[in-house]
C-alpha cells in the first residue's frame, strides 16, 4: 500500500479545525442574518467550485457545463420536491443523481476530444440544456423558473426557522462532506490516475489506464457533488431559475476556481469565501461590480496564476523559513557544546559560495575522510564514525545549507545537488584538505558522486542508501519503493507527526541517541527538500553514471539490507563495478546502517579504505619502476 | 578579436525550463569559415541551434554576430517569488526576427514549412521581412538555377511535394533572406542517396558562392567537404573541436564519441 | 409549401448566412492565426454597433451612418489590437494559452458588455438602415437594406480573401497560422501580425454589428447570440480553408431559416447546437476541414 500521509497527521489539520470552529460559532455569536446568508452562499459555491476543480484542475477536462449541472440540480430538486410532491430530502439526493447522469451523457461525445473542443461542446451542451428546460414551461415554469420550492423539514424541525440556522449548519456539513470526498479521491490511486491522464496521457494509457473510464468517473463525480449543492440551493432559495444557465453564474464560479488556484481543492473553497465577500462589498456598485471582478480575475490570471492558495502557501513558507532560520541560529549559539560532545570534534563556520556552513573537523595530518549527510539530517548523524575513526583519519563533516546549524539559503541558487557539491568543494578547500575519501549517505551519496563526476580529485568514493540514477524521472520509480515515507522527502511542510515518521524511517525511532536527529528534521528548511528534489531532473545523471561505469576510482556501496526506501534488486541490476563485486549489505542496517550498526559499518568502511590505499600504493610503485 | 569573427558564442546555457539541455557552449566562426556540428540525437544540437536563432530564449551566455550582440545583455532575472508569473513582465533575451534580419538564417530540421501555401507563395514571403528584399528577383533566379525542381513545382502546394523537394524549398527560402550565415540542421535527413547527392552538390555551390555555413549532419563524409572546423556535441556540451586537417573517419568518430563500450 | 414561402425561407436564410459569414470569418481569422478562441467576439460586434450609433446620431443625418461606420470599424481595429496586447499576449509563452485566453476573453466580454450598459443604457436602439425602402425579388418583397447587407458582406469577404491570397501581409498571416516557427525564422514579426489579425477580426465584427444593428434592434447583450452562432458556424465549417466558415455560414443560415419554419424560433437554436455537437464528435475538423492538431 502506498504511503500517503493522512489528513489527520498533516499540517493542515489545525487550521482547518480552527476555521470550522469559527464558522460553527458564527450563528451563535452574531444575529446578522445577511452575514449568515453570505456564508451559506459561500458554502454552496465552495462545493461547486471545488468539485469543478476535480474535473478541470486535476483532470484537465474543461467541462464548461459544470455550472449548468448545478442548475440542473436545482430543477431536479424542484421536480421531485414540488412537481412530484415527494420528500425534499429525496429531492436533494435525486439532484445529485440527475446531475451525474446528465454529466455521463455529456461525457459520451467528448470522450475523444481535447482542449478547446471540450470547452465548445460543453458550452453548447449547457445551451441545449437551457433550451430544453425553458421549453417545458408547464413543468419548469419556462423563463420564469419554478418558485415556492419546498423547505427542508427534519422530524418536525422546519429549517426555515430561526433565521434559516438549520440551512446554515446543513450547508456547512455538506461542504465538509464534499471536501472530505474530494480529498480522499485526490489522494487515492484514482486521483493520481486522473492527474497522470492529464499530464502524460499516452504513457498512462500504455500502463493500462482507461481514458473513457477515467473521464466518465471524474465528470460524473464532480457533477454529482455539484448537483447535490444545486438541490440544496433550490431548497434554500426556494426557486429554480433558468438565469443560472447563463454566463453570469459561469463567470462567477470560474473566477472562484481560478482565483483560488486550480488543482488544489482548498483554493477554490477559499476563493468562494473571498469572492462572495468581495462581491458583496461591491454589490452597491451595480454594473461596476462585474467589471471590477472581471478585471481582478484578469490581473490575477496574468500575474499570479497560482491564485489565493499559492499566495497562502507563500506566506506560510515565509513564516516557516523564519522559524527554521531562528532555530538554526539559536542552536548554533547555545548547542555547540552538546554537538561537539557528540562528534568529539571542533565545530566552526566556513563561508562558501552558498552561505555559511557549519563544519566539524577532527583536524590533524592524517588521510581525510569526508562524510556527507542526507535529506533533512545533520552532520551529527555520523557521531559513531567520528569517534571510531578519528585516530587513523581526519574526519570531516558539514551541515548542508538549510540543515543543522548552517544558514538557510536562496532556494533558487543554493538548494540543489550541484550547489551542495559546490559547498563540499569550498569546505574542503577552506580546511586545506586534498584528495579526501568521500562517503555520502542518501542525498549525500548523490552529492558525493556529483563531486567525483566533476573531476574533483578524491581518493575513494563510498555511498549508502543512494541508488545511482541513469534517467530521471523513470529510474526514480525503479530505484525507490513508493510504499515508504519517500513521499515526505520532497514535502516543504512537515507536520510533527510527519517529521517523526520521516526521522524514524531514515534514522530510527526516537531515543535519547536519535533525539538530536529527530530535531534536525524539524529544523530543516522545507524549501531545501522541495527545491533539491524538484531540481532532480537537471542533475547531469548521464555524467554520473558514465563516471561510475568508468571505474576510475575505488567505489563501495554499503547499504542496509532492509533499507525501506530502496528497491534492492535495482542495485544488482545496475551491475556497477565496486569493491566487493556485489553490494555488500549490512544486515538489519535499515536506511542508516552507520547509525544502527556502527561497529559492522565502521569495520567494512575501514577495510575498503585500507584496501584502496594499498592498491594505490601498488600502482604508484609499479609506475615508479 | 571580435571583428574578425563572424559568429562568437560565449558560454551559452539553455534548454526547456526547468530542464537544461546544453551548457557552456563556446563556438566561433572566423569570417569566411564554415563549421559542422556532429553528435548523437537528443544531445541538444537542435535546441542549441534554435537558441542561436532566437526561437528559444538562452538562459545565460552571449551571442555576437558580425560584431553585434544579438542577445539582451545580462542573465535571466532571479525569480524570488515562486508563483509570480515573471513571463508577464520580463522581456526575452533574444528576438528571432532581429536575428533573421541581421542575416543569421536558420533552416530548421524537418521541413514542414507552410503546408497550404504554394511554392511560389512561400518564396514570395521569404524576403518579406529580411535583408533579401532588395535583390529578391535576382536571388529567386539563383534559387531556380540551384534547384530546377523547385521551379517546376511553383504552383503546387507545399504539402504535395516530396521530402526532397520540400527540403530544397526550405533551403531556397533560407537563401531568399540573403544570409550572412546559413545554418542547415540535418539537410539530407531521410532522403534517398540520389537526392542526398543532389542536395549535397547544391549546398556545395552555396558554400562556393561565399555563404558560410553551420551544418549539422550524421554523415561525416558529407560534412568533411563543406566545413573547416568540426565541433563534437555530447550530452549538451562541446566535447571536442577538430580542425579540417585532423578530420577523422566515421569509425574514428564513433570510437571517439562512444568509447569502446556503448551503454 | 408555396413557392413564395420557399423563396421567403431561401432569402431569409441567405441574409442570415451573409451576417453569419461576416461574424464567423472574424472569429476564424483569430482561431487560425493565433490558435485561440475569442469569447469577446460577440461584444466586439455589440461595441461596433454602439460606436457607430454614437457617431451616427451625433452627426447630421445623411452622412451619419457612413461616418459612424468608418469610425466604428477603424476604432474597433484599434481596440482589437489593444485587447490582444492586454489579454492574450501576456500568455504567449504559457503552455495552456488556449484555456487562459478563453477565460480572459470571457472576462473581457463581461467587462465590455457592462461598459456598454453603463455608457449607453439597456434600452433598445437602432441604427438607420443602409438603404431605405423595399424591392421585389423572386416574387416576394424584401427590404433593400437586407439585400445591401448581403451584397456588402460578400464584397468584404471577397476582398478579405484576395488580401489573404495576394497581399504580402495576408500571406504572412497565413504563414504564421500554418507554421509559427518557420515564419519567425524568416524574420516575420509574429507579434505584430497577431495584433493585426486580432484588430482585423474586431473590425469585421464591428461591420457585422453595424449590419445587424441596421436590420434589428441593438441592446448591450446583442452579441451573445451572434457569438453562439459564429461558434456553430466555425465548428461546422472547420478552419482549414478560408472559405470553410463562409460556406458553413450559408448552410447554417439556410438551416436556421428552415428550422424556424418547421419547428419554430424556439427550438431552432437547440437543433443547431445538437447538430454542432454531432459534427464535433463525428468530424472535429468540421465539414470542410482537414484534421490538424487540436487547437
Amino acid at each position: 500500500m502506498r504511503y500517503s500521509p493522512s489528513f489527520a497527521r498533516s499540517s493542515g489539520l489545525v487550521p482547518v479545525l480552527v476555521v470550522l470552529a469559527v464558522l460553527a460559532l458564527v450563528p451563535l455569536l452574531s444575529s446578522n442574518m445577511y452575514l449568515r446568508h453570505l456564508l451559506v452562499l459561500a458554502f454552496v459555491f465552495g462545493i461547486v467550485a471545488s468539485s469543478w476543480d476535480l474535473s478541470l484542475g486535476y483532470g484537465g477536462l474543461f467541462n464548461f457545463a459544470h455550472v449548468a449541472l448545478f442548475t440542473i440540480g436545482t430543477y431536479a430538486f424542484g421536480l421531485v420536491g414540488q412537481t412530484l410532491g415527494l420528500s425534499p430530502w429525496l429531492g436533494i439526493v435525486f439532484a445529485g443523481v440527475a446531475a451525474g447522469l446528465v454529466a455521463a451523457l455529456i461525457t459520451l461525445p467528448i470522450l475523444r476530444l481535447s482542449g478547446i473542443y471540450i470547452i465548445l461542446v460543453t458550452i453548447a451542451a449547457s445551451q441545449v440544456l437551457y433550451q430544453i428546460i425553458i421549453s417545458q414551461s408547464d413543468i419548469t415554469g419556462g423563463t420564469s423558473g419554478m418558485v415556492s420550492l419546498p423547505a427542508l423539514d427534519l422530524f418536525g424541525y422546519r429549517f426555515n426557522r430561526g433565521g434559516k440556522v438549520g440551512y446554515y449548519y446543513l450547508a456547512l456539513l455538506m461542504l465538509v462532506a464534499s471536501t472530505f470526498i474530494l480529498y480522499k479521491i485526490t489522494r487515492s490511486r484514482f486521483g493520481r490516475a486522473i492527474v497522470a491522464m492529464r499530464d502524460h496521457k499516452y504513457y498512462a494509457i500504455s500502463r493500462g489506464m482507461s481514458e473513457t473510464r477515467t473521464r466518465l468517473f471524474t465528470l460524473t463525480v464532480s457533477a454529482a457533488l455539484s448537483g447535490v449543492a444545486g438541490g440544496f440551493y433550490g431548497s434554500y432559495m426556494r426557486v429554480a431559475s433558468p438565469d443560472n444557465f447563463g454566463l453570469g453564474l459561469l463567470g462567477l464560479l470560474l473566477s472562484m476556481l481560478l482565483l483560488g488556484g486550480a488543482g488544489t481543492i482548498w483554493g477554490p473553497i477559499l476563493a468562494a469565501f473571498f469572492v462572495t465577500m468581495v462581491s458583496e462589498v461591491f454589490a452597491a456598485y451595480g454594473a461596476w461590480r462585474n467589471i471590477i471582478m472581471s478585471l481582478l480575475l484578469i490581473v490575477i490570471l496574468i500575474f499570479y496564476p497560482g491564485g489565493l492558495w499559492a499566495l497562502l502557501q507563500t506566506f506560510r513558507e515565509a513564516l516557516d523559513v523564519m522559524r527554521s532560520q531562528a532555530t538554526a541560529s539559536l542552536r548554533r549559539r547555545f548547542g555547540r557544546g552538546q554537538r561537539e560532545a557528540m562528534t568529539g570534534a571542533h565545530e566552526t563556520m566556513v563561508a562558501t559560495r552558498h552561505g555559511r556552513i557549519a563544519v566539524a573537523d577532527t583536524g590533524g595530518d592524517k588521510p581525510a575522510l569526508l562524510f556527507i549527510h542526507g535529506n533533512s539530517s545533520a552532520k551529527e548523524v555520523f557521531a559513531n564514525q567520528f569517534k571510531a575513526l578519528r585516530d587513523r583519519y581526519r574526519v570531516v563533516s558539514f551541515d548542508l545549507p538549510g540543515h543543522g546549524v548552517s544558514d538557510n539559503a536562496d532556494p533558487e541558487k543554493d538548494y540543489s545537488v550541484e550547489a551542495f557539491a559546490d559547498v563540499a568543494e569550498d569546505v574542503l578547500k577552506a580546511l586545506g584538505v586534498t584528495s579526501p575519501n568521500v562517503f555520502g549517505w542518501s542525498l549525500g551519496g548523490y552529492i558525493a558522486i556529483e563531486l567525483a563526476a566533476r573531476g574533483y580529485p578524491m581518493a575513494t568514493l563510498a555511498i549508502s542508501g543512494t541508488p545511482p540514477l541513469r534517467v530521471v524521472p523513470e529510474d526514480v520509480g525503479r530505484a525507490y519503493d513508493a510504499t515508504s515515507h519517500f513521499v515526505l522527502a520532497s514535502k516543504t511542510f512537515l507536520s510533527p507527526a510527519e517529521s517523526r515518521d520521516f526521522a524514524a524511517s531514515t534514522t530510527g525511532p526516537r531515543t535519547p541517541q536519535t533525539a538530536h536527529l529527530h530535531r534536525a528534521v524539524r529544523r530543516t528548511d522545507g524549501r531545501a527538500r522541495a527545491y533539491t528534489l524538484g531540481k532532480l531532473q537537471i542533475v547531469d545523471w548521464p555524467r554520473q553514471i558514465r563516471f561510475l561505469r568508468s571505474a576510475a576510482m575505488p567505489f563501495a556501496i554499503l547499504n542496509g539490507s532492509n533499507d525501506p526506501f530502496l528497491n534492492h534488486q535495482y542495485f544488482r541490476d545496475l551491475k556497477l563495478e565496486q569493491w566487493t563485486g556485489e553490494p555488500d549489505d549490512i544486515h538489519d542496517g535499515k536506511h542508516a546502517p552507520f547509525l544502527l550498526k556502527p561497529a559492522i559499518f565502521n569495520e567494512k568502511l575501514e577495510a575498503f579504505l585500507r584496501a584502496a590505499e594499498a592498491a594505490s600504493r601498488r600502482d604508484a610503485e609499479a609506475i615508479a619502476q | 578579436m571580435t571583428d574578425t569573427l563572424l559568429l562568437d558564442v560565449r558560454g551559452l546555457d539553455g534548454g526547456y525550463e526547468p530542464l537544461q539541455i546544453f551548457r557552456k557552449i563556446d563556438l566561433s566562426l572566423v569570417q569566411g569559415a564554415s563549421v559542422g556540428l556532429f553528435g548523437p540525437n537528443g544531445h541538444g544540437k537542435t535546441t542549441f541551434l534554435k537558441t542561436l536563432s532566437g526561437i528559444i530564449d538562452p538562459w545565460d551566455g552571449d551571442i555576437f554576430f558580425d560584431g553585434v550582440q544579438l542577445n539582451r545583455p545580462g542573465a535571466r532575472g532571479s525569480r524570488r517569488w515562486r508563483n509570480f508569473n515573471y513571463d508577464a513582465i520580463t522581456r526575452r533575451r533574444m528576438d528571432p526576427k532581429a536575428v533573421a534580419r541581421a542575416g543569421l538564417i536558420h533552416v530548421p530540421q524537418g521541413n514542414l514549412l507552410f503546408p497550404d501555401m504554394t511554392v511560389a507563395e512561400t518564396l514570395s514571403i521569404a524576403p518579406y521581412a529580411s535583408r533579401g528584399r532588395a535583390n529578391a528577383a535576382e536571388t529567386l533566379d539563383k534559387v531556380f538555377r540551384l534547384f530546377p525542381r523547385v521551379h517546376e513545382r511553383l504552383s503546387h502546394k507545399v504539402r504535395f511535394l516530396s521530402g526532397g523537394e520540400r527540403q530544397m524549398v526550405a533551403i531556397g527560402v533560407g537563401l531568399m533572406a540573403a544570409p550572412k550565415l546559413l545554418i542547415l540542421d540535418e539537410p539530407t535527413l531521410g532522403l534517398s542517396p540520389k537526392l542526398r547527392g543532389e542536395l549535397a552538390s547544391a549546398i556545395q555551390t552555396i558554400r562556393g558562392s561565399g555563404v558560410p555555413l553551420i551544418v549539422v549532419d550524421q554523415d561525416i563524409a558529407f560534412l568533411e567537404e563543406l566545413i573547416d572546423t568540426l565541433y563534437l556535441f555530447d550530452h549538451g556540451r562541446i566535447s571536442r573541436r577538430i580542425e579540417k586537417a585532423d578530420m577523422p573517419t566515421h569509425e574514428e568518430i564513433m570510437k571517439l564519441m562512444f568509447g569502446e563500450d556503448h551503454h | 409549401m408555396t413557392l413564395e414561402t420557399l423563396n421567403l425561407i431561401l432569402l431569409g436564410g441567405i441574409v442570415l448566412g451573409a451576417l453569419y459569414a461576416l461574424m464567423a470569418t472574424g472569429l476564424a481569422l483569430v482561431w487560425t492565426t493565433l490558435g485561440i478562441f475569442n469569447f469577446a467576439h460577440g461584444t466586439f460586434i455589440a461595441l461596433g454597433a454602439y460606436i457607430a450609433w454614437q457617431i451616427a446620431s451625433t452627426e447630421a443625418s445623411g452622412a451619419g451612418l457612413l461616418a459612424g461606420a468608418t469610425v466604428s470599424i477603424i476604432g474597433m481595429f484599434v481596440i482589437g489590437m489593444l485587447i490582444y496586447y492586454l489579454l492574450i499576449k501576456p500568455f504567449e509563452r504559457s503552455p495552456d494559452i488556449v484555456v487562459k485566453s478563453v477565460i480572459t476573453t470571457l472576462a473581457g466580454a463581461t467587462i465590455l458588455e457592462n461598459v456598454i450598459n453603463l455608457v449607453w443604457g439597456p434600452r433598445n436602439k437602432q441604427l438607420s438602415p443602409l438603404l431605405g425602402g423595399d424591392m421585389s425579388l423572386l416574387g416576394i418583397t424584401i427590404s433593400r437594406n437586407e439585400m445591401a447587407v448581403v451584397a456588402l458582406a460578400l464584397v468584404i469577404l471577397a476582398a478579405l480573401g484576395v488580401f489573404l491570397q495576394r497581399a504580402p501581409l495576408g500571406r504572412a498571416m497565413r504563414a504564421v497560422a500554418q507554421n509559427r516557427e518557420a515564419a519567425q525564422l524568416m524574420g516575420i514579426d509574429v507579434e505584430r501580425l497577431y495584433a493585426i489579425a486580432f484588430g482585423l477580426s474586431a473590425a469585421l465584427a464591428a461591420l457585422a454589428g453595424i449590419l445587424i444593428g441596421s436590420t434589428r434592434f441593438m441592446n448591450p447583450s446583442m452579441g451573445s447570440d451572434p457569438l453562439m452562432k459564429a461558434l456553430i458556424v466555425v465548428i461546422f465549417g472547420g478552419i482549414a480553408r478560408f472559405t470553410g466558415p463562409i460556406y458553413a455560414a450559408f448552410i447554417v443560415g439556410l438551416l436556421e431559416a428552415v428550422m424556424t419554419y418547421l419547428v419554430g424560433l424556439y427550438w431552432s437554436p437547440t437543433v443547431l447546437f445538437a447538430i454542432m455537437i454531432v459534427v464535433l464528435v463525428a468530424k472535429p475538423e468540421g465539414l470542410f476541414g482537414r484534421y490538424r492538431k487540436s487547437v
